[in-house]
């Protein structure tokens, strides 16, 4: 007979249910896309690190399970809350509480199980576009992706931990509150709000930390960039944001409105005392709920902006930091693939269409280090390093570049990754001797990248004689870019020992193999941001939409009232769109505009590190992220907005 | 006198299909300006739905109300929305203060929502305060006040717009014997000072004999009617006694 009513009761109450079960079937449909794209075999294939990411992908859904069950305990007592009469009436009834906790919780479960199919069925679709996405990224065919079991028993088990998490509260609630607190409830009152002076204060200046955190992380990462400081003040300064961005939310909660109620002629026109009303009353009561979605909201717009920069940047850095198609600066010493065996083993996976040697010298000193910031002892290993003028410009043939001339002195050519230390250095000074001659340094050169040091001076032919070579170098052609790159790097790969370890080292730089693993990885990071994101989104969406809807037994209330003295429908709209927009969108405006910092920060990034070029696609991107954010966050309230005026709105005379 | 309200052969059914019930059956009265009249009956008399559609919150079946020389049975909703702020006054038994409102704000939303100049809400806002006894009252909150303050905070609502008919529903039914009487000579001072036309449904033989003319409903249809022409009232609560005693005793009154 419980089951019966539990059941009845949840068909009665589809409309209060409505937003709670969408957010819950969208977020159990994420997770379970997201728990099979963990499990999913061809894409762990792609990768090495994605293999060890896995665990860190794993802790993330938990993570994000914990997340999703405080959040949807929050929403379950809502739920309750509005409910709280009829449970007392069963209660008054002669029902013992163990009947009426029954009744909630077999409600819940039916809800849940229905979400949970919903979800589950919702995410086999999600899946495919989860992994449409992944592949794209990946630049590999999209083919139909099969579904894991073990991806199915993750999502089970995460949703039956989340319900049995998010009904504790209630249930220990309705274990112990009193019959006359369930009938008669909370009574409603405005409680005043002490020094709203003091709140708004607060806001302000919680505000202008935000302003100053996200320029003075700005500046950190450029100090980051240019002069490798310490990545401490930059996590400090975004623990300060953090703690901003909550304080400025409470305090503007507790004090916007109670400042606009203080201007007599805004309040005394229309119906704008009774919405400033509603929302001070609401707003005060929720100030920390709002700090807390304003965070979460802020990190979605991060999360999913820092993915996209760092997809953005690993497609850049692949063509700067591999130029041709296979490389190699394979040591004099100690290495087990000679050049002479490498042209055999790459015959063996692509054919080669053209091939580059070079030599690198080494002249034992450290002279031209003096002249940059590595000229520490703490740097002691590094030694200058030089190429002929003959051998450069062969490289500078092979990547389609002008053939340098050294003008009778020598050149700097610098790793492109080291640009701005490199040319923020002083060499004017600097005089190479070889031979009795003397070279004065003739400027900078940048190259493509073709030594792991810093930078290598470029000397005339002659001036390397008698100098010991450090490294062999190899550029290699490729007829065809398609081939088996990670049986290329296993091939090429040779172990090394070191102290108890064995080293797995490879001295060839595959560009095909990089782009494979970068995007691999760039996938897993857009997919788990975006997820993240997502959910974040969700979850703050909900908990707006529920505790707008919780509340719309009082507002019938009182719109009813508004109805009797002569407020329009048109004016009751308006004056339930105005309060349910500002509740909606108090918590939401700023971290909407965290994405110009972020999209600066990312900016900063790209122009520090030489890719400039990219800067229109990051903003771009930056753009896009705030606009599809924007658009979920429109569309819950839309479905609030129309739910609650359906419900609230007294209805026309019959 | 004028004729502030005129309602004509006015019923009402509720439902649909086989189960109908006829709430109010053929009624007319009219109530001229200046009256304090008062409607009485037993418990599912009609009493409310009248209220109800005079004050446009519910419709007739069929029938006619004519309200300061307007006939409201076939206005459109938002022309009738802007009736009830430009010509009536409520008065309900629960209060209907906002509660999230002070009781400055609950009695000025009516001027607010005629977007009438800031001055005048604040020369009305004072003048009826001082009025009903309640310019103290103005900045709390209606938890902060007893039930009779509260009363008198829904009555200054009601009279902040001069309208030309109060409507008052069981507007001493949460209020105790001696509130009960602070607001029933409210009422009397309203219609007798201020010129105020009441029209107040109740159930109270006590509260109808404060009233000029009172009507009786019994079955949605008017049954009796007293007026107080220079009786007392004392002879009025005796008149009012031996109506509802007629009434079948079935009446709530006491």
């Amino acid at each position: 007979m419980l089951a019966k009513l539990a059941a009845r009761n949840v068909k009665r109450q589809i409309k209060n249910y409505v937003i709670y079960f969408i957010t819950v079937s969208l977020t159990v449909a994420l997770m379970f896309a997201m728990n099979n794209a963990i499990f999913d075999k061809t894409m762990l294939a792609k990768s090495v690190d994605i293999k060890e990411l896995k665990t860190g992908l794993t802790v993330l859904t938990v993570l994000i399970s914990v997340i999703v069950a405080f959040v949807l305990g929050y929403a379950t007592s809502f739920m309750l809350k509005l409910r709280k009469h009829e449970f007392g009436t069963y209660l008054t009834l002669g029902m013992t509480r163990s009947n009426i906790l029954c009744i909630f919780l077999t409600e819940s479960l039916i809800l849940c199980a229905l979400s949970l199919i919903t979800g589950l069925l919702l995410g086999l679709a999600f899946y495919q576009g989860i992994m449409a996405i992944v592949t794209n990224i990946m630049e590999t065919e999209f083919v139909f992706a099969p579904y894991s079991a073990k991806g199915l028993l993750l999502t089970v088990a995460s949703v039956v931990a989340v319900f049995v998490l998010s009904n504790l509260t209630s249930a220990v609630y309705l274990r112990r509150v009193s019959i006359f607190s369930l009938i008669r409830g909370a009574r409603k009152t405005e409680k005043k709000v002490r020094c709203p002076a003091a709140w708004f204060a607060l806001s302000a200046v919680s505000l202008a930390a935000v302003i100053y955190c996200c320029i003075a992380f700005n500046v950190e990462l450029k100090k980051i960039i240019r002069t490798d400081a310490s990545p401490l003040v930059p996590v400090l300064i975004l623990f300060g944001f953090a703690a901003a961005m909550l304080l400025f939310h409470i305090g503007v909660s507790k004090s916007l409105f109670h400042v606009l109620l203080r201007s007599e002629k805004f309040k005394n026109s229309g119906a704008n005392t009774f919405v400033l009303r509603q929302l001070s009353g609401k707003m005060s009561g929720n100030a920390v709920m709002a700090g807390m979605l304003a965070l979460l909201i802020s990190l979605a717009i991060i999360g999913a902006n820092f993915s996209f920069a760092m997809k953005a940047f690993n497609n850049e850095s692949l063509m700067r930091d591999y130029p041709f198609d296979i490389s190699a600066e394979i040591s004099t010493d100690n290495t087990s693939v000679t050049p002479d065996d490498a042209d055999e083993i790459i015959s063996g996976y692509a054919e080669i269409e053209s091939k580059t040697a070079y030599s690198v010298y080494d002249s034992g000193e450290r002279y031209l280090h003096g002249f940059t910031k590595w000229a520490s002892d703490g740097y002691w290993d590094l030694t200058d390093s030089y190429i002929t003028e003959s051998d450069f410009n062969k490289i500078c043939a092979k990547s389609g570049k002008d053939a340098t001339d050294l003008k009778g002195g020598f050149m700097i050519a610098f790793n492109p990754a080291y640009e701005n230390e490199i040319k923020s250095c002083d060499f004017s000074s600097a005089a190479l001797n070889f031979g009795g001659a003397e070279l004065r340094f003739n400027g900078f050169c940048q190259a493509p990248l073709i030594s792991y040091n810093f930078f290598v001076a470029i000397v005339p032919d002659d001036a390397v004689i008698g100098m010991e070579k450090k490294t062999d170098g190899l550029i290699y052609d490729l007829k065809n870019d398609s081939f088996d790159a990670q049986g290329l790097y296993d091939a090429l790969s040779y172990e090394r020992a070191s102290g108890n370890w064995t080293l797995r080292l490879c001295d060839f730089k595959i560009r095909e193999y990089e782009r494979v693993q970068l995007n691999a990885n760039s996938a897993v990071f857009v997919i788990s941001a975006l997820y993240a994101s997502f959910v974040f989104v969700f979850l703050a969406m909900a908990i707006l939409a529920l505790k707008t809807l919780s509340d719309a037994a009082d507002n019938r209330r009182r719109y009813e009232i508004l109805n009797k003295i002569g407020a329009s429908e048109k004016t009751q709209c308006r004056a339930l769109f105005a309060q349910i927009f500002a509740f909606f969108f108090l918590p939401f405006c700023l971290p909407l505009l965290t994405s110009i910092p972020a999209g600066a920060a990312f900016t900063t990034i790209m122009t520090l590190t030489g890719f400039a070029a990219a800067n229109l696609k990051t903003a771009a991107t930056t753009l896009t992220i705030a606009l599809i954010i924007t658009a979920v966050y429109a569309l819950y309230f839309t479905a609030t907005y129309l739910l609650a005026k359906r419900y609230v709105i007294a209805r026309k005379t019959t | 006198m004028n004729e502030i309200l005129n309602v004509q052969n006015v019923t009402k059914y509720y439902g649909n299909g086989s189960v109908v019930t006829k709430a109010l059956d053929g009624i007319s009265f009219s109530v001229k300006k200046g009256e304090f009249t008062a409607v009485m009956g037993a418990s599912g008399s009609g009493k409310s739905t009248l209220l109800n559609v005079i004050a446009t919150i519910d419709r007739a079946s069929s029938g006619n109300v004519i309200l300061d020389g307007i006939n409201v049975s076939n206005m459109r909703e938002d022309e009738l929305s802007a009736f009830r702020r430009d010509k009536l006054g409520f008065i309900f038994q629960d209060y209907n203060l906002l509660d999230t409102l002070t009781v400055e704000e609950n009695i000025t939303l009516p001027l607010n929502l005629r977007r009438a100049p800031l001055e005048k809400t604040k020369k009305d806002l004072l003048k009826v305060a001082s009025e009903l006894g309640i310019a103290a009252q103005l900045k709390k909150f209606p938890y902060e006040l007893s039930g009779g303050q509260r009363q008198r905070a829904a009555c200054a609502r009601a009279l902040i717009t001069s309208p030309a008919l109060i409507l008052a529903d069981e507007p001493t039914g949460a209020l105790d014997s001696n509130s009960t009487k602070s607001l029933m000579k409210t009422f009397s001072m309203m219609n007798e000072a201020l010129g105020s036309t009441i029209l107040t449904v109740t159930h109270d033989a006590n509260v109808g004999s404060y009233a000029s003319r009172i009507l009786f409903l019994k079955d949605g249809k008017l049954f009796s009617e007293i007026i107080r022409g220079n009786k007392t009232q004392r002879e009025m609560y005796a008149e009012i006694l031996s109506v509802t005693t007629a009434l079948g005793g079935d009446a709530d009154a006491c």
